[in-house]
C-alpha cells in the first residue's frame, strides 16, 4: 500500500517537473538570448548559459528605440486605460445587471454583437475620427477608443447578477444614495471580479499593437510593442536586442498578475457558479 | 443629480489632463510659396534603410540649410499598415516621404492613384537616364511618369561556403548552368553530407522569383496577364523540383530558419539578393574568409545570369504640405552619389544609381568574402536585370505561388497540374487573363 503510494507520488512529480520545464524553458531561452550577442542563439551546439552581454544589449536597445521612454509611455497608457476602463465597464455592467430601463436588452444584445466585430474593421473610421479632432499622435487617441470594452462589461454584468436585489432594496429603503450603494456596497463585494477585469484590461492594452501603431506617429510617443516591432527590419535582425526587449516587456505583466493573482483566479470562477 | 454632475466633471478633467500631456506635432509648412524649400519634413523607413537616410541628412542640409528632416524608424510591415490606413483616409497623418519596397509599389499606385505625388511633374524626368531598365520598370507608371524615386536594388548571387566547396572538390567557376549547380550539389552531399540550398518551402518562393526575373518574366507578363504556366516558370520549378528530389533542399521555417541554416553551416549555398551579405557578416562574424559569391547559374550555356530580389524606392504622399522640401530630399537622396556610397559602406545597402558604380569602392576586395570583388560582381549585373511587372496583385500571386511550391515539393503534385491550378486560382482571384 505504502509502496504503491510512493510510486504514484514519484510519477506525479516527474510529470509535474516535465510540465514546469516545458513552460519555463521559453522564458529561460529568452533570457539567454537577451544576455548574449545576436548570432549566439544560432550557434551549434546551442549555448544554454546566460552570457554577460545583457548590459550591452540594453544600451543598444535604448539607443535604438529609447526603451526607457517607451516603457514609460506604455506604463502610463496602460495604467490610465486600466483605471478608466475598469470604472466605465464596472458601472456599465452594474447598470445592465441591476437596473431595468427601456431598451436594456436590445442594447445588451448590440454589445454582444460588438464583441464579434474584428478590430481591423474599425481601424480606418476610427483613424478618420481622430484625424478630424486633430488627436493623431496623442496618448488619449490610444487610451479612449476601447474604454468601454464590451467583453469587460459582459464579465462585470454576469458577476453583478449574483448580488441579491433585496440587498440593494434594503439599502435604498434605508435612504442610501445610488453612488453610496455602488461604491460602498457593490464594489467591495465585486473585488475578485474587479481584479479579473483589471488584469484582463491591463494585458489587452499592454499588448495592444495595431491601433497604437497606426495612430502614433513619432518615436517618442511609441508604446513598447510598436517600438519592438520596429527592430525587425528587412534582412537584419539584432536578436540580442529583440530578446532583451521582449524580456523587459513581459516583466510588468508578470508583476501585475502576481499582485492580483489571488483575486483573478477566484474571479474567473466567480461567474460560473450562481448561488 | 449633483453627484452625477460631479462624476461627469471628474471624467472631463481627466480627459483634459490627457490632452495636456499630448505631444501635438506641428508641421512647419512655410514652404511651397516659391523660393528655396524650407520647413520640416518627416520620413518613414525601416531599419538600416531609415538609418541610411539619417546619415544623409547632414549632406542634404549643406544644400538645403532651411529644411529640417526627421526620420522615423518603423518596422517594415508596420510602414505598410500605416501607409494603407493613411492613404485610405485621404492622406491623414501621413509623413512627407515614405520608403516602399519595389514589389509593393504597383499596389499602392493602383489602389490610390491620387495618393502619391507624380514626381515627373516635379522634374524627376531629367534623371531618367541615370537608372537601369529594371528600376525604371518598377517606378514609372503606364505613361512613363515616375511615381516613385528609384533607390536601392537587389542584384542576386549564390553565396557559398568556400571551405565546403573545397572539401567536396567543387570549383564554383565550373557552375555555369542550373544543371551544373545540381551536379555540384550531388557531389557536395556525397562528400560532406551537407545540403545545397535552404528554402522556406511553404512560405517563400524567393528562388523561383529570382529564376523568373532572370528569364525576363514574373508572375505576370508585361501586359499584366497571368504568366505562371510559361516555359520560364516551368523551367524554374523543374530545377527546384530536381534539387528537392535529389535531397539537396533544406526545408526551413521562416526567415529565422534560413539565417540559422546559413550560420550553422547546414547548407553549402544560399541564393539571395546582395543585401544578404550584411546578414551573413552580422550573424556569422567568425566565418570570415569562408564565404564567396557567384552569379546565378544560367538556364542554358551563356544565358542571362542577372536577376533582382528586393530593393526599395521613395514615394511622396500627395497629402504632404511641403512637397518642395520633400522632393528636394528625395532628389538629393536618390540621384547624388554621396548618400549612395554612405548607405553602401555603412549599412550595406546597394545603390541603383549608375553613377555610383564608377566609385573606387566597387573595385575593392572584400576580406570577409575571400578577397573577392563582390560589389563589382553585383554592379556588373545591374544593366542586365530584366524588367519586371509586379502589378497590384503581387501579394496575392506571391501567396498562391508559395502554396504551389509546397504543393509540388511537399505533396509531390505533378508540375504542370500544379501550375495550371495556380493559374486558375489567380484568374478567379484577380480577374486577369491567363496566357
Amino acid at each position: 500500500m505504502k509502496k504503491n503510494n510512493t510510486l504514484k507520488k514519484i510519477s506525479l512529480y516527474v510529470f509535474l517537473v516535465i510540465g514546469v520545464i516545458l513552460s519555463v524553458f521559453p522564458f529561460y531561452w529568452m533570457f539567454v538570448g537577451a544576455t548574449n550577442p545576436s548570432g549566439e542563439i544560432f550557434s551549434v551546439p546551442p549555448n544554454f548559459l546566460p552570457g554577460d552581454y545583457g548590459w550591452e544589449n540594453f544600451k543598444n536597445l535604448n539607443e535604438n528605440i529609447g526603451i526607457i521612454r517607451v516603457m514609460g509611455n506604455s506604463l502610463f497608457i496602460t495604467l490610465t486605460f486600466t483605471a478608466l476602463s475598469t470604472i466605465v465597464c464596472t458601472a456599465a455592467g452594474y447598470a445592465f445587471a441591476k437596473f431595468s430601463f427601456k431598451g436594456r436588452n436590445p442594447i445588451f444584445f448590440l454589445l454582444l454583437v460588438a464583441i464579434m466585430i474584428p478590430y481591423h474593421v474599425t481601424l480606418i473610421p476610427l483613424f478618420e475620427i481622430f484625424a478630424k479632432v486633430d488627436w493623431l499622435n496623442t496618448f488619449q487617441a490610444v487610451i479612449l477608443p476601447q474604454i468601454a470594452y464590451p467583453f469587460a462589461i459582459f464579465l462585470m454584468r454576469q458577476n453583478m447578477q449574483a448580488i441579491p436585489d433585496s440587498l440593494l432594496e434594503a439599502a435604498r429603503v434605508d435612504g442610501a444614495g445610488e453612488f453610496h450603494i455602488f461604491f460602498r456596497m457593490v464594489l467591495p463585494v465585486m473585488r475578485p471580479a474587479l481584479a479579473a477585469v483589471a488584469i484582463f484590461l491591463f494585458m489587452f492594452q499592454w499588448n495592444n499593437f495595431i491601433w497604437p501603431l497606426v495612430v502614433l506617429q513619432s518615436q517618442d510617443m511609441y508604446t513598447l510593442p510598436v517600438a519592438l516591432s520596429s527592430l525587425v527590419g528587412m534582412s537584419r535582425i539584432d536578436y540580442g536586442q529583440v530578446m532583451m526587449g521582449t524580456t523587459l516587456s513581459t516583466l510588468p505583466i508578470m508583476i501585475f498578475f502576481l499582485l492580483l493573482q489571488r483575486q483573478f483566479i477566484s474571479g474567473i470562477l466567480g461567474g460560473s457558479v450562481k448561488e | 443629480m449633483k453627484k452625477w454632475l460631479k462624476g461627469f466633471l471628474v471624467l472631463a478633467l481627466i480627459t483634459g489632463l490627457l490632452a495636456a500631456c499630448s505631444n501635438n506635432e506641428s508641421s512647419g509648412n512655410e514652404g511651397g510659396d516659391g523660393g528655396e524649400p524650407n520647413g520640416e519634413i518627416t520620413i518613414w523607413g525601416w531599419n538600416v534603410a531609415a538609418q541610411s537616410m539619417e546619415l544623409a541628412v547632414e549632406g542634404f542640409q549643406e544644400e538645403y540649410p532651411d529644411v529640417e528632416v526627421k526620420v522615423e524608424d518603423i518596422g517594415r510591415l508596420d510602414v505598410y499598415e500605416k501607409l494603407t490606413v493613411g492613404l485610405a483616409s485621404g492622406g491623414n497623418g501621413l509623413p512627407d516621404v515614405v520608403l516602399v519596397e519595389s514589389d509593393r509599389l504597383a499596389n499602392y499606385q493602383n489602389e490610390f492613384p491620387d495618393g502619391l505625388l507624380n514626381l515627373s511633374e516635379m522634374g524627376y524626368d531629367k534623371h531618367e537616364s541615370k537608372f537601369g531598365e529594371y528600376k525604371k520598370s518598377v517606378t514609372q507608371d503606364k505613361n512613363g511618369d515616375f511615381f516613385a524615386a528609384p533607390w536601392d536594388i537587389g542584384p542576386t548571387g549564390v553565396f557559398y561556403r568556400t571551405d565546403i566547396f573545397e572539401e567536396a572538390g567543387v570549383n564554383p567557376e565550373d557552375i555555369q548552368t542550373w544543371e551544373d549547380y545540381i551536379e555540384a550539389g550531388k557531389q557536395i552531399k556525397e562528400k560532406t553530407g551537407k545540403k545545397m540550398v535552404p528554402i522556406d518551402i511553404a512560405k517563400d518562393d524567393a528562388l523561383y522569383r529570382m529564376m523568373l526575373n532572370q528569364q525576363g518574366t514574373y508572375y505576370f507578363d508585361g501586359e499584366g496577364n497571368i504568366d505562371v504556366t510559361s516555359d520560364a516558370s516551368k523551367n524554374a520549378f523543374n530545377v527546384i523540383n530536381q534539387l528537392n528530389e535529389e535531397g539537396l533542399v533544406l526545408n526551413n521555417d521562416g526567415w529565422n530558419g534560413v539565417v540559422s541554416a546559413t550560420v550553422n553551416g547546414e547548407v553549402a549555398t544560399v541564393p539571395f539578393g546582395v543585401w544578404y551579405t550584411g546578414t551573413i557578416m552580422d550573424q556569422a562574424p567568425d566565418q570570415k574568409g569562408q564565404w564567396g559569391v557567384f552569379k546565378l547559374p544560367a538556364f542554358e550555356e551563356g544565358g542571362n545570369r542577372a536577376a533582382n530580389l528586393g530593393g526599395s524606392d521613395l514615394v511622396i504622399p500627395s497629402a504632404t504640405d511641403n512637397k518642395e522640401a520633400a522632393y528636394a530630399f528625395v532628389e538629393y537622396f536618390t540621384t547624388k552619389v554621396e548618400p549612395q556610397m554612405t548607405a553602401l559602406k555603412e549599412k550595406g545597402i546597394f545603390p541603383s544609381l549608375n553613377a555610383a558604380y564608377e566609385e573606387d569602392y566597387f573595385n575593392q576586395e572584400s576580406e570577409f568574402f575571400s578577397n573577392q570583388k563582390i560589389f563589382k560582381m553585383f554592379a556588373e549585373q545591374v544593366p542586365e536585370i530584366p524588367a519586371a511587372n509586379y502589378t497590384s496583385d503581387y501579394a496575392r500571386a506571391f501567396k498562391i505561388m508559395s502554396d504551389t511550391q509546397a504543393d509540388i515539393l511537399l505533396n509531390g503534385t505533378e508540375l504542370d497540374k500544379a501550375l495550371k491550378k495556380a493559374a486558375d486560382k489567380l484568374e478567379s482571384d484577380t480577374g486577369r487573363n491567363v496566357n
